[in-house]
């Protein structure tokens, strides 16, 4: 088949000499061949319009009008590879800044586990091994071991908390939306400034651990169910409540840090119970201690001005 | 002129897929940007109609809508696969449009607040599934599950919700929207045992919205 157009004026000879001779000189509607240089057919076309519907050629004008310019084809084109090439780049440079598939693993969370884990979080007296289960040196995902930290309840918790911040606030009527934005950031900038301050003493120690940092600021989220527990009981029933279930779940976080952070700064030796004596353990035990003794101290600082 | 009839089975058989791009070699064409009156007018029967040039195909959406409205019904996961704003815009302004009869004027609050719920929501199904999702596929579910939220708002122009009765009914109404829409998710995603999970952000986001439409 002969290319459509490859050469603009030929694919008109052959439909000329079959019309008679009254269209000489003018594009032909019936050409041979379809013609979809738009300046051509629409130049053309403009005259032809006025004469009457239904050319058959007429029929590849709107795709031919649609596509007004192939100049703008030719840009649609490069613009469409240019998005997709832009988008490769994000996605392959987007690991360098969040590890993705890393945070994927935190996230791997089904409703047992979270389930298990806020009853661990309200009461963890009971609970005897608290030891992540291995798979071939690395951690088994959240979903298969209740020991293991997730980042679905701390993220869940820190928004429910901003929420439920407004909330109380909204009940006091000094609610207005720039407060649910300032609650979120000194939140979260407590919570950065406690990472960076525990990473800073581990550093100091020379501990030896595998406490990666995702795995400290999950450990550290946790306590935000406590605080929105906490709230939740003052909303509902004063100052009391409030301190009643606050009390409650200081104490619990408290035991739950203890409690994990022990096996994970630690040396092995005390992890296994026997107690080591030791200024380097000393001085790891009080890490810990003053960690989980921050969380309560936390959670009262960042509650006491929402209930009144 | 009798010529109009000689090659129509030939010029019908060579109709151009894709445009020609020669064109620009040709240094003697003027390009004319003609008003497309005359064309449009004479092949006005052989453009596609506009709905579906807008790829807004009525009968997808009602499909979709009648998916959200039957809580218990099992949803087919193959429904999400093409992205579809156009249900989505059409719900947010007509929520608004009932905030407005309650003489709230808050399409500010509205669009704020589903963009950032989206782009959540977004971050957390492509952190929490095995296949990722694409942000017009979230954008589209969350959109489409506001329908009983207008509900809601609609019935707040004419009772107050500030008592218990209204305090059921919001609670009532934001549990219908995340389970439709984690419904719509679990399916779409192929998630198994994680229901709730994305349940209780949609709630938290729906529970935004409630709030507007209540104080």
């Amino acid at each position: 088949m002969h290319p459509a157009g490859s050469a603009a004026g030929t694919p008109r000879q052959p439909s000329k000499r079959r019309i008679p001779v009254s269209h000489l000189g003018m594009a032909d509607p019936h050409q041979l061949f379809d013609d979809t240089s738009s300046a051509q057919s629409q130049g053309y076309g403009a005259q032809r319009g006025p004469s009457g519907l239904g050319y058959p050629t007429a029929s590849a004008s709107p795709q031919a009008a649609f596509l007004a310019d192939p100049v703008s084809n030719m840009a649609m084109a490069y613009g469409s590879s240019l998005a997709a090439q832009g988008k490769e780049l994000v996605d392959k440079n987007i690991d360098r800044f969040i590890p993705v598939t890393k945070l994927k693993y935190y996230f791997a969370v089904d409703t047992l586990y979270v389930g298990k884990k806020l009853g661990l979080l309200f009461f963890p007296y009971l609970h005897q091994d608290w030891e992540v289960q291995y798979q071939q040196d690395t951690p088994v995902a959240p979903r298969f071991d209740v020991n293991a930290p997730d980042l679905y309840i701390p993220a869940m918790a820190f928004i429910t908390y901003v929420l439920v911040a407004g909330l109380a606030l909204g009940t006091q009527d000094r609610f207005s939306p720039d407060l649910l934005g300032l609650q979120a950031s000194s939140a979260l900038a407590w919570l950065t400034l406690e990472v960076l301050a525990i990473l800073l003493s581990l550093y100091l120690v020379t501990v030896n651990t595998d406490l990666t940092t995702i795995d400290l600021v999950a450990f550290l989220g946790y306590k935000y169910v406590g605080m929105i527990g906490g709230i939740l009981m003052g909303l509902l029933f004063g100052k009391i409540g409030y301190y009643l279930v606050l009390g409650w779940c200081c104490m619990s976080i408290f035991v739950f840090m203890i409690r994990t952070l022990r096996l994970k700064i630690l040396a092995e030796a005390a992890a296994e119970g026997v107690p080591v004596r030791g200024a380097r353990n000393q001085l790891r035990m009080y890490l810990t201690m003053a960690v989980a003794a921050a969380q309560p101290l936390l959670m009262y600082w960042l509650t006491f001005h929402l209930v009144r | 002129m009798i010529m109009e009839e000689v090659e129509d089975p030939i010029t019908k058989m060579i109709q151009p897929q894709q445009p020609y791009t020669g064109q620009i070699f040709q240094p003697t064409q003027t390009f004319t940007p003609t008003t497309p009156q005359p064309f449009y007018g004479n092949s006005f029967e052989d453009e596609p109609p506009l709905l579906e040039e807008l790829g807004i195909n009525f009968d997808h959406i009602w499909q979709k809508t009648l998916t959200v409205l039957h809580p218990l019904k099992v949803a087919d996961g193959s429904i999400m696969n093409e992205t579809d704003l156009a249900g989505p815009m059409v719900f947010c302004l007509a929520f608004g449009a009932t905030l407005l009869l309650a003489g709230k004027i808050q399409f500010g609050y509205v669009y704020g607040i589903s963009a950032i719920g989206c782009l959540g929501m977004f971050c957390l199904l492509n952190l929490m599934s095995m296949t990722g999702v694409s942000f017009g596929c979230v954008a589209s579910v969350l959109g489409y599950c506001l329908l009983p939220m207008i509900l809601l708002s609609s019935f707040a122009v004419i009772f107050s919700l500030q008592g218990m009765v209204g305090i059921i009914l919001t609670a009532g109404i934001i549990g219908w929207c995340s389970f439709s829409a984690s419904k719509i998710f679990i399916s779409a995603l192929a998630m198994e045992g994680q229901q709730l999970l994305v349940a209780y952000p949609c709630a938290l986001l729906y529970g935004v919205f409630a709030l507007i439409s209540v104080f």
